[in-house]
This record gives C-alpha cells, structure tokens and sequence, in this order.
C-alpha cells in the first residue's frame, strides 16, 4: 500500500485509540447493545394484565381463568365489578373478562357459550392478541367438558412443524438485524464525520496543499474507518450469536463476504454525506436521516412486504435491506445460493455506485 | 448567585443566529419529523395481511384442491402452487413462501372414509413474527376445512363477544401515532444538543465564552431555549399531520398535552446536553447521543414492543428513561381522555428527571471550570 494512505491510517487509527473513551465507544458499546436489545425486542406479547369478573363458584370461567393465566400469556390483576371501565381507562388492566348474568358455566349448558371480553385497544396488536389467546383458550376448556360427550375425531387436522426457530424466540430472529443496525451506525458515522471534522476545523486546505493526490485523500479518510468494522463485524455478531446461542448453520466465508460488502457500502454512503457536508452538523444530520430511513426500509423491525408497492422498489436502494436479509438467511438457514448472491450483487452495485458518485463530489468540491 | 436574564438572553439569541445560518440543518429539524411521521402512517402497515404460503398438492383429489379454496377464500393468505418438482425445503430456505402446505396422497381417501385426514404445514420460524400470525389463521382454518371437507361441527362452543374500547376498529394508527411523538422528541431533541458545547470546544470559541462573566447556568439555560423552540416546532407539525392528514383523534385536553411536551421535552434536551458537556468532542458525543436516543425510545419505550413482554430487569431499567413514561401518556391524552390524575406518577416522574438531567448539566459545567 502507498505510503501516504498507509500515514492516514495510521493518524485516524493513533486518533480514535488515543481517547480510551472513544475506543469504549467502538467496540465495547456495540456488544453491550447487541445483548441488551437482543433481549428487549419480542415481537412475541406477554404477561397482558387480564381482570375476571365471575362468581367463585362459576367453574367453567374460573377454568378458563386459570388456563389463561398459566399460558403464560396473561397476569391476572383484580378490577372493580361495579366499573371496570374505570380499570381499562386507568391502564390498571389491560383486558377484563366478564361472566354472563347467572354465571358462563350455566349459559354454556344452555349451548349459549358467550362470554364478554372488554379489551384496551390502544395498542391494537395486543387487543388481536388478546382475542386470538382467548379465543383459542376457549376451544379448550369447550373440548374439556365436551369430552364426556365423545366428539367424532374425524376432520382435518393440521401437523405444523416450525423449521429453524422451533420454540419461536424472538432473539433468535432480531440478533443478526441489530448486529446490521449497530453495525451499519457505528461506521456511516465515522465515515461521515471525517472529511467533515477537516472543512470544519480548516486543517482541510491543508491537506489539499499537500502533495498528495485527491484519491489519496479520500482512501485514507476512509480506510481506517473500514478496518474498525472489519475488526468489529465479527465481534459483534460472535457475540450475538454465542451469547444468545443462535444456531449457525451457514458458511463462515459467505457471512464474511457479505459483512465486507456491507461494510464498503455504508463507508462510501458515510464519505458521500461527507462530501456534500460543510460541518459536522451537517454530517450528523445527513447520516441520521440516511440511517433512520435505512432502518425502517430494512425489513429489520417492519416487514418489507407490507409496504406499499412504491416504496417496495425503494428498498431495493438501501444496503441494510440487503445485509439483513443475508445475515438471517445464511445464519439461520444455511444461506441459500438464489437468495445470497442476489443479495451480494445488490450490496456490490451500491457500494460501486456510491463510491463513484462520492469521487466525483470531492473533485467538484475542490474547484 | 442569581441568574441574569440578559446574558441568557445574549446566549439563547447567539444559538439562535447559528441554527439560522444553517439553513440545512433548520429545514431538517422540520423535515424529519414530518419523514417520520409519513413511513409509520403510511408506509408501514401493522394490520395483519394476505401471507404468501404454497401448496404442494401430492393427492390431487376434489378435497385437496377443496382444502387450497379454504386458504385462499380464508382472506388470510395467497395461495400458489409450489412448482412441480421444486425440492420443498428450498421453499422456505429461498424465501419464495411463508409457509408450505403438504398435502400427502390418500387425503382425499381419508376425508372421504371419515378418518382424521392430517396435513402438514412447514412454517417459515425464521420469521417468528409472520410465523405467529400464521399460527393464530390455521386454528380457524382448520376448523373452516373440517366444516367444509366433512361437514363437523364448524361454530366454536364457546364465542367471544370482544369489545375493544377507545379503538373499535382496531386501526394501527391509533396506535402508533400518539407514540410517534415520543420517538421524534426524543430523537430530535438529543440529536439537537449533542453537537452544540462539544462544537464551542472544539473550535475552540467555549474558552472565549468562558473568559466573559456569563455563568455555566445561564449558558445551559441560553443553549437549551432555541431548541426547545425549534422541537415545539417540530412537535406542532407532527400534531397537524396526525389529526389533519392521519385523521387520529384526539380526546384528551390540549393544555394537558401541551405541558406533558414541554415536561417531556426538558429531559431529552438535557440529556444531549449532558453529552455535549460531558465529552466536549462532537464525533463522541453524536455516536453517545445516536446510542442513547435512537433504539432505547424506539426499543425500550413501549411505542412498538410493549415492555411487559420484556424480561423483568427491562421493567425496572426503562423507569429511567424518559420516553417511557411520556408513550403512555401521549396515547392516555390522545385516545383515552386521560386527566391529571391518571398521569400524575408519569408526569411527576418526567418532572423529576428533567430536573436531575438539567441539573447534572449544570454541574458538569461548572465543574469543568474549576482549575
């Protein structure tokens, strides 16, 4: 490598080691975020507050109470017979089952099996929830005290089997997108701060006026930021996958390939927002606004077939769509030849175009 | 010593000409939000949809091509065949479908003789979000095929009679609309503040501030005035697109809601100050204020992933952080008609650490000073 580029690396890497607070930055704090966000996001609803209000005595809603609190799904809180409104508005409950007038073990008897249920539905996924649970919950307890009454057996019955997330653990699914996200961060950051940070202080014309050349510039100002995300893509993806033990079932050489692909595109899209910035400020904010619409273009929280045609073309512009995909495809499914190298290609032609565009940027900067 | 409003006015109004020499950076504080507020009303659709599932049909009878009709006119999924010849575990590992339904011979026989007729389903757990949904379909499914296939008894024994209060239909914008306002304060507002002490060291102009008599309080109050501003700013924009454009109602009291912003607010400026303070370097203090505004409101607020579902030491952790507390109340005042009263421990709590946060800036500040 040319000595001049080799001096860069050497002045960005001696920067960011020198300040013990920003080596903490880059490669503790990811991995810390990495295990407190891998357990944080559930896709999954759990422990919902559920009030009963039924007589002692009226068995078939106390069973159906008590399946529903040991499923795991629902904690039971108590609410005022007279108002439960007044439980719902306060946040105290979050769903309230109530028995029909003369008890549901009667009603159901009588083949009327309706029982109320008031839900909060401000969070309308936890109010679909709330229904599916107890709705399936309450074929149960139906079958229970039908089964005296020897129900036909025939019918169609479903065999599922979940292939590579049998227990569905929602680590197992968000680990390899936040390691996208951390990741993808960390270095558009880096990258877009620092030929910003040189126009800002003025130590830019300096540069300029040395004798080195305009490429040299720009590959040792983004250089070192691509070796940290080389050192810190597999930290922090071991360190999901071994903390949360996430199976891996797919080619070690493939996940790096990709990491690389991903780490030359986010660098080119961090020195093109560097180009175009005058200040750091600037640099932050185009870097915020690029990593905000990269994550909810991504598929990593929101799924990409939900949204609406125009916008499903967009995504195909954003490095992080494709890194995901390939990271929950070949970690948890072996990598696919008809999804890897798609995908690949896809990260290759952005980082290629990008870097083109952010070359052309700094030469007209300078004239 | 007391605080002198005219030099905090002096600070506050020089912040003011340096966030309008930058045009770029107004136009975004504004733009943001608003790009915000567009991906979740529009682009992002957390109502349940048609899931893409194949069929591999080995029988080919009346009633397996019967039971794909059931699929399809469930209005739960999109059905297609799976090619002819096409291995069924690259299905899924290739992402062409959701879920495969295997349809093995003697289906037909089966139904037809009365005996259980079983049918595999291979779900996509890759996906555990799409692959719940589907979970939740097949019961119903299942029970509509029997009807059909074998004419068992098809109404569920025992019928929910559900209703969802302050959201009858069940629109997801409701929902996520009030909890926006949290995700763009907190974001914004950090985001805002980071940069501004750190940039006066680093260009050195903070030992120029520091060598007139203006006091650390009064330059933190002077500094966190315009952008409580400019994120107001922001905020009645976001309000006008949400009750205008995203047709979210609104319930509770505007005042309420008013000061709940501004109580909200304080913290969040004063956090990015607190970093801005703290670590005097603007490369460090963007990626300390990206790290502790973007996924904690996002992640950890309960605007998307309810924190109930969270394990136990996330119940307890989020009580420090402030767009937890104000979620609950932006969704209270706007769908729920929530008083003071219900609010009183959020806003008590938001209160306080505005207070601790503003404080420590202060602090910070002043310790900074000392030789």
């Amino acid at each position: 490598m040319n000595r001049t580029v080799r001096g860069f690396i050497r002045k960005e890497l001696g920067q960011a080691f020198r300040d013990p607070r920003m080596l903490a930055m880059l490669f503790v704090a990811p991995i810390i975020q990495i295990l407190m966000f891998g357990y944080a996001v559930r896709t999954d609803i759990k422990n919902i507050s559920l009030g009963v209000l039924a007589a002692p005595d009226d068995r078939m809603a106390t069973r159906l109470a008590d399946r529903a609190y040991s499923s795991g799904y629902f904690v039971p809180v108590r609410v005022s017979a007279v108002n439960p409104m007044g439980d719902l508005e306060a946040g105290r409950a979050n769903a309230v089952l109530i028995a029909p007038p003369g008890g549901f073990s009667r009603a159901f008897g009588r083949g009327e099996g309706k029982i109320q249920v008031l839900v909060d539905a401000t969070n309308s996924i936890r109010a679909r929830s709330v229904e599916m649970y107890l709705t399936a919950l309450g074929a149960e307890v139906a079958l229970d005290s039908l089964r005296l009454r020897e129900l036909p057996a025939a019918g169609v019955r479903f065999d599922t089997r979940i292939l590579y997330n049998p227990t569905m653990e929602s680590y197992i699914f968000m680990v390899p997108a936040l390691a996208v996200l951390i990741l993808g961060e960390i270095l558009i950051l880096l990258t877009a701060m620092a030929i910003a940070r040189e126009k800002e202080l003025g130590t830019m014309e300096m540069l300029l006026s040395a004798p080195i050349s305009r490429w040299e510039i720009l590959a040792g100002k983004t250089l070192p930021f691509l070796i940290m995300a080389f050192i810190n893509a597999p930290l922090v993806i071991t360190a999901g996958i071994l903390w949360f033990d996430v199976p891996f079932r797919g080619s070690l050489w493939e996940l790096g390939l990709a990491a690389m692909l991903f780490a030359c595109a986010t660098a080119s899209v961090g020195t093109l927002v560097s180009t175009l910035a005058r200040n750091q400020q600037q640099a932050m904010i185009g870097s915020f606004m690029f990593l905000l619409m990269a994550m909810m273009l991504s598929g990593m929280f929101f799924p990409i077939e939900n949204m609406p045609e125009s916008v499903y073309w967009i995504t195909f512009l954003n490095p992080f769509r494709y890194f995901v995909t390939l990271l929950r495809n070949i970690i948890l499914k072996g990598g696919d030849p008809a999804v890897v190298w798609p995908n690949m290609a896809g990260l290759a032609a952005i980082a290629g175009a990008t870097a083109f565009v952010a070359v052309r940027r700094f030469r007209q900067t300078l004239n | 010593m007391p605080i002198e409003p005219r030099r905090v006015r002096s600070i506050a109004v020089k912040e003011v000409r340096h966030i309008l020499r930058d045009p770029f950076t107004l136009a975004m504080a504004l733009v943001l939000p608003l790009m915000i507020v567009a991906f979740f009303g529009y682009v992002m659709d957390l109502d349940p949809r048609e899931i893409h599932i194949m069929v591999s049909d080995r029988d080919n009878s009346r009633a397996s091509r019967e039971l794909a009709q059931v699929f399809s006119a469930s209005g739960f999924f999109r059905v297609d065949r799976a090619p002819d010849g096409f291995p069924l575990a690259r299905i899924l590992d290739g992402e062409k479908a959701k879920a495969v339904l295997v349809i093995e011979r003697g289906f037909g026989r089966n139904v037809a003789s009365g005996v259980e007729a079983r049918v595999q389903v291979l779900l996509d757990g890759a996906d555990n979000s799409n692959a719940g949904v589907i979970m939740g379909y097949l019961a119903g499914v299942e029970r509509l095929a029997s009807a059909r296939l074998t004419g068992a008894e098809a109404e569920p024994p025992i019928r929910l009679e559900t209703r969802y209060l302050f959201n009858p239909e069940l629109n997801s914008r409701w929902f996520i609309v009030p909890g926006l306002f949290a995700f763009v304060i907190a974001i914004m507002a950090v985001l805002l503040t980071a940069l501004t002490v750190a940039r006066e060291w680093e260009t050195g102009s903070m030992e120029l501030l520091l060598s007139t008599p203006v006091r650390p309080a009064e330059i933190v109050i002077g500094k966190l005035a315009p952008y409580l501003a400019l994120v107001s700013g922001a905020i009645v924009l976001v309000y006008l697109m949400a009750r205008l454009v995203l047709g979210v109602p609104f319930r509770g009291s505007h005042i309420l809601f008013i000061v709940s912003c501004i109580l909200f607010l304080l913290p969040c400026l004063a956090q990015g100050l607190l970093i801005s303070v703290t670590v005097r370097q603007q490369a460090l203090a963007i990626q300390l204020g990206l790290v502790s505004s973007l996924l904690p409101s996002m992640v950890l607020s309960g605007f998307i992933f309810p924190i109930e579902s969270m394990p136990m030491f996330f119940h307890f952790f989020t009580v420090l952080l402030p767009p937890r507390w104000f979620v609950g109340v932006s969704r209270g005042i706007f769908l729920k008609n929530a008083g003071l009263g219900e609010l009183a421990l959020p806003l008590g709590v938001l209160a306080l650490l505005g207070i601790v946060l503003v404080g420590a800036s202060i602090k910070r500040f002043k310790a900074d000073l000392e030789p």
